[in-house]
């Protein structure tokens, strides 16, 4: 089966799921706006403070905030910031937490020792606390957000990583490219990798909404993107001083925020299910091929 | 036993309710109020009880811990406090205190003339005088005669409002506990510390050596710090506070329209754009001039004071005696006669650019004017973007001149005109954002001049509009508002509140009706 038909039917059995196509649906939207913004008649930046702290209207239909500006307007190019941001710290975490897991898991000697001890380091400082430092260092914007979101990724991937090829390492198909002369780059990056995809796309999918999450954390304490760039946890550090006022201004972003990382969660989770399932019937088959 | 009839009844009735509603009218302090435990919300964790180093992280605690030599009224009719007269000479060279009787510091030291020295010497010293050493410029030397008397001598003939505003400036510290006042509050007020948690508040109780007759009222002073404004108005709504000091203008608009009572001193800050002068293209002064026409101060005041305050473009409160509301006409929001300023620096687009705009990213406040400006400055052609601080990062940058302009508010702006120069931006000397030697000599010249002019009115009046006219020409600080700083929201069961010239937190008028 080619990797396009393959692709072609994980998204068919994914839309099988009524949760998940809903999911994918969901993001699919939010992902096309954030993509066409820049075709749309609105102005995230536009300010027209005598429209301050309107409430929804079919004018502003997520209505304005403090400095009149149109809600959805910023919550559309705020999806920029999360989803650039979510994009680039999966990267950054899977291209060196992906090969960190596999020189270790594969070769699981002292240097799976160090690289561990590394990678448990990083696993032992929180999250949040790991990327405010780091943006202290690097400075308050976007790339700084992303790349500390990314390096607090890293650990999530190496040890996925590690453990796949610890269970794939010793296989047959394994012990035949080693037989036929393949050398440890080969058999690492273009024999077990392939084969230890799956995993590696569900902890993709799941740091995507943990770097979306973070993000906006980091924008709530006040160290992510600066103003007047659109961000979605700007927006609820700001909306929750007026939330008597107008409501709308931290729920509807807020709303948004969520869906979409209970989006992401609930792709992830479908995806785990389908694999599990296919490496319970692998077994099935194994077992009753062996009968 | 009387019997009475119906009518009787009635009229008694009505009569009894009239009294009461014309007491319920009577103004708080006139009510009897009754002590207990007083909760109050708080914004800011205090810094110290050093009184030389008043800030408003500190304004809660430093009237209710220490007592002045004189107090103003709210309308800045001077009256004794721990000064019972002063007379100042003919010459206006020097001023005479007298010294009020029966009064004894926390430590049980008594209150004489040495306390007044000490605090003098303190203030007069460039490293421990703080806030008071610009102030203690114009003095020249003090002595005590006696216990119950001190005379402080001038550089030079002192305008009567400036020795005023000197003495009530002064708050004296005990003696003995002066160098670590810092860390043990050494004053002769109303309350004494019991207990402190750094980051979570602090209890006071009453001093029951205190010299004012029936105050304090209430017996203990318990401060929370609340982190979040939202949440310190929603204690006071549930009940677990009475008071929230220093609360947004936004919440406190909020509370009024809900009935809660609202308080506004009568010193007010003044927003500023502080313009560092000694950078890049601020150093051009046409450039600078442009943004005067740049602040959009209806918006900024609507957007971050919710509309409490007034549009000024001068640092003036309305109660300064060179308060001057022209100017705020004159040099009103004017993108076009920025723009036609901005080309008349002869400044190229890129000399123009390559700063940045400080904020102070924990002020919702300075957040939201810095993006008012931040679009006018994009409206007028000059992009730039904000370089956002926080908290003591940001203090850092703005007390070490380490900005090329941000938003930073200025205070002693209801008082002599001089007295703006205690603030840093408009420091004489000093001046940690504009160095030494000062980059606008005309503008020194002009506090100078403010501070020799003892004669005729017409004398003085042109003395302040010469220092008005080279604010604006200068233009390193760009006010756009005054608003109210040390808002008090209390609950209706709170009366005997007390104004302060400076409004401090006063607590010992306090009580519950």
């Amino acid at each position: 089966m080619t990797g396009l038909a393959a692709a072609g039917r994980l998204l068919r059995r994914l839309l099988a799921r009524r949760g998940a196509a809903l999911s994918l649906a969901f993001l699919t939207v939010v992902g096309l706006a954030a993509l066409f913004a820049g075709l749309m008649p609105l102005d995230p930046l536009r300010q027209n403070i005598a429209e301050s702290l309107k409430p929804p209207s079919p004018d502003a239909w997520f209505g304005t905030d403090e400095l009149g500006r149109d809600i959805l307007a910023r919550v559309i190019y705020g999806a920029r910031t999360s989803l650039v941001t979510a994009f680039g710290a999966v990267v950054i975490a899977a291209l060196i937490g992906v090969p960190v897991g596999l020189v270790a898991g594969f070769y699981g000697d002292w240097r799976d020792s160090i690289l561990m001890r590394c990678i448990d380091v990083l696993l032992a400082l929180p999250n949040i606390l790991f990327a405010m430092a780091l943006i202290a260092v690097l400075g308050r914007s976007q790339g700084a957000a992303l790349v500390a979101v990314g390096v607090a990724g890293i650990p999530g991937f190496a040890r996925i990583a590690r453990a796949q090829v610890m269970a794939l390492r010793q296989l047959d198909f394994v012990m035949a490219v080693r037989g036929f002369g393949g050398g440890p780059a080969y058999i690492m990056f273009r024999t077990i990798l392939p084969n230890a995809l799956s995993p590696l796309v569900v902890q993709a999918i799941v740091l995507a909404s943990i770097a979306i999450l973070l993000e906006a954390a980091l924008a709530f304490l006040g160290v992510g993107v600066p103003p007047p760039t659109p961000s979605w946890g700007e927006m609820l550090r700001t909306g929750k001083s007026y939330l008597y006022e107008a409501p709308s201004y931290a729920v509807l972003p807020g709303l948004v925020l969520t869906l979409t990382i209970l989006s992401f969660d609930t792709i992830g989770r479908a995806l785990t299910a389908i694999i599990d399932r296919d490496e319970t019937d692998g077994v099935r088959e194994t077992a009753g091929g062996g009968r | 036993m009387t019997k009475l009839s119906r009518r009787q009844f009635c009229m008694t009735g009505l009569a009894l309710g009239g009294a009461l509603s014309l007491v319920g009218g009577l103004p708080a302090g006139a009510q009897q109020l009754k002590g207990g435990t007083l909760r109050v919300a708080v914004l800011s964790e205090l810094a110290n009880y050093d009184p030389q180093q008043l800030s408003t992280v500190n304004f809660h605690v430093i009237k209710n811990l220490y007592d002045s030599l004189i107090e103003y009224t709210p309308e800045g009719k001077p009256e004794p406090s721990l000064a019972t007269a002063w007379t100042i000479s003919p010459d206006k060279t020097s001023v005479s205190l007298t010294l009020r009787d029966g009064v004894t510091f926390h430590s049980g030291t008594p209150f004489k003339a040495d306390s007044v020295l000490a605090t003098l010497q303190k203030g007069a010293d460039p490293k421990r005088g703080k806030n008071v050493f610009p102030t203690m410029s114009i003095v020249k030397d003090w002595s005590a005669p006696d216990d119950r008397t001190v005379v402080i001598n001038f550089k030079a003939p002192v305008p009567e409002r400036q020795i005023l505003d000197l003495l009530q400036f002064l708050l004296p510290i005990d003696p003995k506990g002066i160098d670590m006042v810092e860390t043990v509050p050494a004053g002769t007020g109303p309350y004494t510390l019991v207990s402190r948690a750094v980051g979570q508040g602090l209890r006071l109780k009453a001093n029951p050596k205190y010299w004012r007759p029936n105050q304090p009222v209430m017996q203990d002073l318990v401060f929370t710090v609340f982190t979040e404004d939202a949440a310190a108005t929603a204690a006071l709504e549930s009940g677990a506070v009475d008071i929230v000091y220093g609360g947004s203008s936004r919440s406190a608009v909020r509370l009024k329209n809900g009935g809660y009572q609202v308080f506004a001193g009568p010193g007010p800050l003044v927003q500023v754009f502080r313009i560092n002068s000694t950078r890049g293209p601020f150093r051009n002064k046409s450039f600078r001039q442009a943004f005067n026409h740049l602040m959009d101060r209806a918006s900024i005041l609507r957007v971050g004071y919710a509309g409490m305050g007034q549009e000024v473009a001068l640092p003036w409160a309305p109660a300064s005696p060179a308060f001057d509301a022209a100017y705020t006409k004159t040099y009103g929001y004017d993108i076009e006669k920025a723009k036609k300023l901005i080309a008349a620096s002869g400044l190229s687009a890129d000399e123009m650019k390559g700063w940045k705009l400080l904020v102070n990213g924990s002020d919702e406040a300075s957040v939201s004017i810095s993006q008012i400006v931040q679009g006018s400055l994009q409206k007028a052609g000059i992009p730039v973007e904000l370089d956002m601080r926080q908290g003591a990062e940001y203090v850092t940058a703005l007390l070490g001149g380490d900005f090329a302009a941000t938003f930073g508010a200025v205070g002693n702006v209801q008082k002599f005109p001089s007295r703006v120069a205690t603030n840093s931006i408009y420091r004489t000397s000093g001046n940690p954002v504009l160095k030494d030697p000062h980059p606008h000599p005309d503008y020194v010249a002009a506090i100078a001049k403010v501070d020799a002019a003892t004669g005729s009115a017409a004398e003085v009046k042109a003395s302040y509009d010469n220092l008005n006219k080279v604010m604006v020409e200068e233009a390193f600080g760009v006010p756009t508002n005054s608003y109210d700083v040390g808002l008090i929201v209390a609950s209706d069961k709170i009366g005997g509140i007390t104004l302060d010239i400076d409004n401090l937190l006063v607590a010992r008028t306090i009580g519950f009706k």
